[in-house]
């Protein structure tokens, strides 16, 4: 602080060192963008009410209630708050420069916003209290409480009575309001501490406890994005027209990962917020999700590379994926919708797991009164939000649960790392299970990998046999379709032989053995040609088997050898048609080799992602613009005019709301009605919505000025 | 990470790896909560369900020990929503309780309000509740009256909802019948005397046992406990006649006393023994048999073969909410799924023997089970290749090629007790003659069965052919062999249970080894007859019996 009162807000900014202005643009960051020229200029900008708003926003109780005093003119050591406290509020309250000079003033839009009635004097306060009715102080007591204005129509009651009594100030035709004297009594009466936020409700749980059940959370919802998009990748839903998923897609996806909707809207919405699905186009040229080509480089990371992009992107989503399935209106809302974003979410998450974090070591929110006691505490924290916002902190918390950032109620100590901004791989990397690289083959055809397997085994084996259930193992069921499949794929017998006795830890069972004879023995003894869409077998039976089942006559099959069956059919359509009868052709080319069929996959190109705000923050980025406007304050000082008059608008408008902020005289060029300029000497009180409203000398009356109006500004004298 | 042999998979299935050293101890841990679905050789597979979880929970278990018990035993980390819903499940058992009430009769009360509120407003129950009563005495979230008729509908209506209600209207004595055990040359086993006792104090229920371990001596011990007139309803004749004898000679009960409602005789006696067939059996739309129900008081009413039980017994059944009622069986696993009618029209599962009793029991009967594949002919084989669909099983099961084979097999277990058992008519009586083999067919008279039943029990004949009829035959003790030429067993259930009951573990040898029983399948290759056969495969290994592929050519 500078030692000597300043004049103007401008003159004590001038007079910050370097630090005390970056910690005003890292606490007031919308202040720096973009960054302002000079001193004067910024003084102008941080008085400009949507900023204030902002920065009062962001206040906790102590600090709004310290700063209540200031502008109620009390000494805020009489608020019954310990002096230290007092002075560290009022010393954050200066570095916002929500209030300054010497003593501490608050800025005119403070004192415009917060201002209370004074109310009655402090010492009767008490004593109408004690005579009040009972309903007159539950009113008082539920104002108090919530910091809200009362509504009252004017109607005879006990609003009234209070109003009479000066217990309530009517502000305007529906509003009354709790004046400052009655509202410290009423907080005094309640017990109502505003120096220290009330303690969140803790068990003790062990920190490891909360790592494993958190860990697994992080597997599973790696294990369901990957389920998830590699069905979409194959099966892509159908992008609605508004944007978003229909509600029956959203309900499939849930059967598919064996989750309740809101689970999948979660991990769909962290999938499309990692830029792992986008909109795109299938071949049909439909509007569809398909999963980006960002999720194939996804896919070859480690678990934990994997859940670490799906964690930063759900910690720096601004969208409300809990209103899914609910209605905003009366409009049913959907995964991916793009009425989803809300500016404050974000903010809101940082805050609960900032909370979380704060814990005790090896402790959990407390069941049943855990959220109840954070909510309170993010009210102590920010006072100033809107209420209902608070309603999402429980939801918040299932989601971070979902995730594997928290765990039984609990920061894991890899989500902690995450919300900090460092690696948690290593971290994770520990606690998830090893990749296993064997399987466990039963004589019942399933086989079990008891652990996630590594990829390339997995993919080999979701080739030759069919995933029958998920989770920390998997389950896989060896039939005569899925054996085929690999056989389409161009696998032989004796590969799939090889694959099974290579990768399983027990004996391959017999009848394993017999089925992926029993499909080779059958596969290929068809052979389709292409160009003229012929059959041909060597297997004379086997085309009489053919010509003979139900549905082939529709195939238009002519047998024109013994061996040979040819069709007008397209090979496309005859195909399928040939397989759903329980056959297993195999195409031909047109040389004579097998052709291999591989299934179609989808992708959409990722989207370029600029991250939202971050940049603005940075520290690099503060340095540049407190260096800019020292820089801007050099070579305004360098002008023989410096501070003393002004024409360009920017510094019309700057020059104004200083001379308001600290009561100035200003000469000002003003364009009257009949276009001629004339001088006038004002005292600005208020400048807002392009108008400046000032006392004026020559009338001796409040005027507006127009600020179009306005030709130049400066000092008289 | 933990190293325990238990996978606890997303989709609420519990993968046992048998061969950890825990293993034992986590089965014994979950048993009470989770239903075994497959026992292969070396992963087992459990299924956690709601129903088994209130089972559990009837029996005294709470959720903070399923969980504990999965956390204990898991190897990776349970999903958390798994064990949230587990605690939410549980926490549904009992909120609401069936009351008796001095002047309303019965009572459905519940102590919260708002899962009374939502009961009480849902159109399912609606018709089923009078009027509301309030100021109950321990009831403070509401009580409602029920008319008694209603008891059995409520609760399967309550179960529906996912609301489960907890019986305490307890049950008429009905009328009064001596019984006693008759332990002279035997005693109950421990195990009998526990499931017969938890019954008794659970009030209804159903007791699960092994076959084999003796379950109509569990009847017979709860009937001993509830002394009084006793309904006992079985699915067929043989069984039926089984029960007489099996009561006659280890209880005080005379033949007099016991009665048999068939269809040859209907007889009702203080103990009568009906059949579920005669039953259901409905004539112009009503079934006449159905006041056999009412035609005593009854004091107890035995359900054997609880998954078995045919639908309409369930509708019978829910007019007996007021008397005892005892299910026994050897699975809670229902084909149709109706688990959960049998949990709340019979009451929940009272008893359950621990594994290592099951094995001694013989459970999994040391059976070899082979599958022996023969090629059709040539000319065989056009002819499946060109006949129509509902022909082809037919043809591809009674290929001579099978006969052939059928002999082959007879002559290698020449002195063994064999039987051959087959679906088609003509098959078998090519097989009987191409054997030289009594026959017994759905025509042969009960008469002729039992006598050739007897013959081939005491060893006077070692070789019979049956048709499906064996199948429900419950005592043919002895049998070695079976070979199986055709016919599908009805549902996979069944044809385990059957097999278990043809291949009883037989007497040890000298050398204290068992002989395992051979168990043969013979099966066309490339045709329907194999897709049957391999649902046999699946299920037999599922089930845990070994099971070999063998060519007619290498026998």
């Amino acid at each position: 602080m500078s030692t000597s009162a300043p004049r103007t807000l401008a003159d004590q900014l001038r007079g910050w060192s370097e630090q005390q202005l970056s910690a005003l643009l890292d606490a007031r960051p919308d202040l720096a963008a973009p960054a302002p020229h000079d001193s004067s200029q910024l003084a102008a900008r941080v008085v400009v009410k949507a900023s204030v708003l902002r920065a009062l926003d962001g206040l906790d109780t102590l600090e709004l209630t310290v700063l209540q005093a200031v502008v109620q003119e009390t000494d805020p050591a009489a608020l019954g708050v310990p002096a230290e406290a007092v002075e560290q509020a009022l010393d954050r309250l200066r570095t916002l420069a929500l209030v300054w000079g010497s003593p501490d003033r608050p800025v005119l839009v403070v004192r415009e916003v917060l201002r209370l009635p004074d109310g009655p004097p402090p010492e009767e306060v008490p004593g109408l209290l004690e005579r009040l009715e009972p309903p007159a102080r539950t009113i008082l007591d539920h104002l108090a409480e919530t910091r809200a204005d009362g509504r009252w129509s004017g109607a005879a009651g006990p609003t009234a009575d209070l109003v009479a009594l000066g217990l309530l100030v009517h502000v305007d035709e529906r509003h009354v309001r709790l004046p400052w004297s009655v509202r410290l009594e009423l907080d005094a009466a309640a017990g109502r501490r505003v120096d220290a936020p009330p303690e969140p409700a803790t068990s003790e749980r062990a920190q490891a406890l909360v790592d494993r059940a958190a860990a697994g959370a992080a597997f599973e919802l790696v294990r369901r994005t990957e389920l998830l998009l590699d069905r979409w990748g194959t099966h892509p839903p159908a992008a609605l027209k508004a944007g978003g998923l229909g509600v029956r897609e959203l309900r499939t996806t849930a059967a598919l990962l064996h989750v309740e909707p809101d689970v999948a809207a979660l991990v769909i919405e962290t999938a499309a917020a990692a830029g792992l699905l986008d909109q795109g186009m299938t071949d049909d040229v439909d509007a569809a999700w398909l999963p980006t080509d960002a999720y194939d480089s996804w896919l070859l990371g480690s678990p934990a590379r994997r859940w670490l992009v799906l964690a930063r992107a759900w910690l720096a989503s601004p969208r409300l994926v809990s209103a899914v399935g609910g209605r905003i209106g009366d409009k049913p809302v959907n995964a991916l919708s793009p009425d989803l974003p809300r500016s404050w979410l974000v903010a809101l998450r940082n805050d609960v797991l900032a909370e979380l974090a704060d814990l005790p070591a090896d402790h959990a929110l407390a069941a049943g009164t855990g959220v109840a006691s954070l909510t309170q505490r993010l009210r102590w924290r920010r006072p100033r939000r809107p209420l209902a916002r608070l309603d999402q902190v429980a939801p918040m918390l299932a989601e971070a649960a979902l995730l594997g950032i928290a765990g039984l109620d609990a920061m894991s100590s890899f989500g902690r790392l995450v919300v900090a901004g460092e690696d948690p791989t290593d971290a994770l990397e520990r606690l998830l299970p090893a990749p296993v690289d064997h399987i466990l083959l039963q004589a019942d055809l399933t086989a079990i990998a008891p652990g996630p397997l590594e990829q390339e085994l997995a993919r080999k084996l979701s080739l030759v046999a069919d995933v029958e259930s998920r989770g920390g193992a998997t389950v896989y069921r060896f039939a005569a379709s899925s054996v085929r499949r690999a056989f389409d794929a161009g696998w032989s017998a004796a590969e799939v032989h090889d694959f099974v006795a290579s990768t399983s830890r027990t004996p391959v069972p017999q009848s394993l053995s017999y089925l992926v004879d029993d499909v080779s023995r059958r596969f290929g003894t068809l052979r389709a040609g292409h160009a003229e869409s012929f059959l041909r077998s060597d297997d004379e039976t086997a085309l009489t088997e053919l010509m003979h089942a139900t549905g082939a006559e529709s195939l238009r099959l002519r047998r024109i050898a013994p061996t040979v069956v040819v069709s007008d059919v397209p090979l496309g359509t005859l195909l399928p048609r040939i397989r759903e009868l329980g056959l297993a052709p195999v195409v031909e080319a047109v040389d004579g080799t097998v052709r291999v069929a591989r299934p179609d996959v989808f992708r959409a190109r990722s989207r370029r992602r600029t991250p939202a705000g971050a940049g603005a923050r940075t520290a690099a980025h503060t340095a540049a613009v407190v260096s800019a406007i020292r820089v801007g304050d050099r070579s305004t000082a360098g002008r023989p005019t410096r501070g003393a008059s002004a024409s360009t608008p920017a510094d019309v408008i700057a020059m104004l709301r200083q001379a308001a902020e600290s009561r100035e005289q200003l000469v000002i060029g003003y364009v009257g009605n009949d276009g001629t300029v004339a001088e006038r000497m004002v005292t600005p009180e208020r400048v807002e919505g392009g108008q400046v409203t000032a006392y004026d000398e020559r009338s001796d009356s409040q005027r507006s000025f127009s600020l179009h109006r306005i030709t130049a500004v400066s000092r008289p004298g | 990470m933990n190293d325990g042999p238990l996978i606890v998979q997303s989709d609420k299935t519990l993968l046992l790896e048998v061969d950890h050293e825990q293993a034992d101890a986590c089965r014994k841990a979950i048993a009470p909560f989770a239903e075994l679905e497959r026992s292969p050789e070396h992963i087992h597979t459990y299924r956690l369900t709601p129903l088994g979880l209130w089972n559990a929970r009837a029996a005294g278990h709470d959720a903070e020990q399923v969980v504990n018990v999965l956390l204990t035993f898991s190897r990776y980390a349970v999903p958390h929503a798994l064990l949230v819903d587990v605690a939410e499940t549980m926490a549904r058992y009992g909120r609401l309780r069936l009351d008796k009430h001095p002047t309303h009769g019965l009572v459905l009360a519940s102590n919260d309000r708002a899962v009374f509120e939502e009961v009480a407003r849902s159109k399912k129950v609606a018709g089923m509740l009078g009027e509301r009563l309030d100021d109950q005495p321990g009831a403070e979230g509401g009580a409602v009256a029920v008319h008694p008729s209603q008891r059995g509908n409520l609760k399967q209506a309550l179960l529906k909802l996912g609301w489960p209600a907890e019986d305490f209207a307890g049950y008429v004595d009905g009328e009064a019948h001596a019984i006693k055990l008759d332990e002279s040359d035997w005693t109950l086993r421990a195990y009998q005397q526990e499931a017969a006792d938890s019954f008794w104090h659970g009030g209804s229920g159903v007791v699960v046992l092994p076959c084999g371990a003796g379950k109509t001596l569990v009847g017979a011990a709860a009937m001993a406990r509830a002394q009084a007139t006793t309904l006992i309803l079985v699915t067929n004749t043989v069984s039926a006649r089984q029960w007489k004898s099996e009561l006659v000679r280890r209880t005080s009960l005379t033949e007099e006393e016991i009665g048999e409602y068939s269809g040859a005789r209907k007889e009702i006696r203080p103990v009568t023994i009906a059949t579920y067939q005669v039953l259901t059996m409905r004539r112009k739309g009503v079934y006449p048999h159905l006041e056999l129900l009412d035609a005593r008081d009854w004091g107890l009413i035995v359900y054997d073969e609880v998954h078995l039980l045919p639908a309409p017994i369930f509708r019978m059944t829910a007019d007996l909410q007021a008397r005892r009622r005892i299910g026994l069986t050897a699975t809670l696993v229902r084909e149709d799924g109706r688990e959960g009618d049998v949990f709340s029209l019979i009451g929940p599962k009272r008893y359950d023997a621990p594994w290592k009793d099951i094995e001694s029991q013989g459970w999994i009967a040391p059976a070899d089970c082979v599958e022996v594949r023969v090629t059709l002919p040539e000319g065989e084989r056009l002819a499946y290749a060109t006949a129509d669909p509902d022909e082809r099983y037919r043809l591809a099961s009674c290929t001579h090629a099978k006969t052939l084979v059928a002999e082959q097999l007879v002559k290698q277990h020449a002195g063994e007790p064999t039987l051959v058992i087959g679906q088609y008519l003509d098959q078998l009586d090519e097989l009987a003659e191409h054997l030289d083999a009594p026959v017994i067919k759905g025509d042969t008279t009960v008469k002729e069965r039992e006598r050739l039943y007897e013959a081939f029990r005491t060893g006077e004949l070692d070789l019979l052919v049956v048709s499906k009829v064996a199948n429900f035959s419950v005592d043919l003790p002895g049998a070695a062999v079976a070979i199986q030429v055709s016919g599908s067993f009805g549902s996979r259930q069944e044809e385990a249970q059957r097999l278990g009951r043809l291949l009883r573990p037989k007497a040890k040898g000298p050398d204290g080894t068992q002989k395992p029983a051979r168990f043969y399948a013979i099966v066309s290759r490339d045709t329907v007859d194999a897709d049957f056969a391999q649902n046999r495969q699946r299920f037999l290994a599922e089930q845990g019996y070994a099971y070999r592929i063998v060519d007619a050519a290498d026998l």
